[in-house]
């Protein structure tokens, strides 16, 4: 199990990360859920790439989010391309090519694949307690796939809360 | 013929009412399950993308809002991983 922060914490010598800004999931004038009103996550849908940017700083000052990061335009051409929304994993190898793919979120968002997939190449890097949650600051919101979980939290489809 | 008819619609109306429980039970309540149909089900693809595909180039805007760059150009000697994603 274990959460794309913390994955990128363990195999961030190993691997380049990438995270990709995409349409909200959840904005506060299309499907709205519960959690994101507990968890104080309630945003519109962008309609502008600025507001797109002041989203991903809320979201990227908040949780002190440390991979590297980038915001789909407004064409959401990465998201055409990728699939993507609205939580989407994928490794592409050095000679540009999908190495690993996963399933389509929230149900088949599943950050254990993208451990496994690098824990075969790289090794398995082990916790022992929660305590090894490393950098993150918040308790997860199961509603977005990049809100850093603690650590062993299960990524939970969103739509189950 | 009439009473035929009356089975079948009978029938599909079961079938929706089934559809629209397991949809309610699947995303959390009846507002949940039309929020699911309306906003995410139009949005959400397998894509066409298989392990072994050109990875796609896509340009993106930094968090700084003023420069870009493309998803290709952090393709160097380490495998890339892509987190997709939005804060909601």
């Amino acid at each position: 199990m274990g959460d794309v922060v913390q994955i990128y914490n363990d195999y961030k010598d190993k691997a380049d990360f990438l995270t990709v800004y995409v349409r909200e999931a959840h904005p506060t004038d299309e499907w709205q859920m519960k959690s994101n009103v507990k968890d104080d996550v309630c945003y519109a849908q962008p309609k502008t790439l600025e507001q797109r940017v002041a989203i991903a700083k809320d979201f990227t000052t908040r949780f002190k989010f440390p991979l590297p990061f980038g915001i789909d335009e407004m064409a959401n051409a990465a998201d055409s391309a990728y699939a993507a929304w609205p939580e989407r994993l994928y490794v592409i190898d050095e000679t540009g090519h999908v190495a690993y793919r996963g399933g389509m979120g929230p149900f088949h968002y599943k950050p254990a694949e993208l451990r496994d997939w690098l824990a075969a190449k790289y090794g398995a890097v082990k916790h022992d307690s929660a305590a090894a949650a490393g950098p993150t600051t918040a308790t997860h919101s199961a509603a977005s796939a990049l809100a850093p979980a603690t650590a062993g939290a299960p990524v939970a489809a969103s739509s189950t809360k | 013929m009439k009473r035929l008819l009356k089975w079948i619609a009978g029938v599909l109306a079961v079938l929706l009412l089934a559809a629209f429980g397991a949809l309610c039970y699947m995303a959390g309540s009846p507002k949940d399950a039309y929020g699911m149909v309306r906003y995410a089900l139009p949005h959400m693809h397998r894509g066409t993308l298989k392990v072994g595909s050109d990875a796609p180039d896509a340009r993106l805007l930094a968090l700084d809002g003023t420069s870009h760059f493309h998803i290709r150009e952090r393709l160097g000697a380490r495998p890339l991983v892509l987190v997709f994603g939005s804060f909601t």
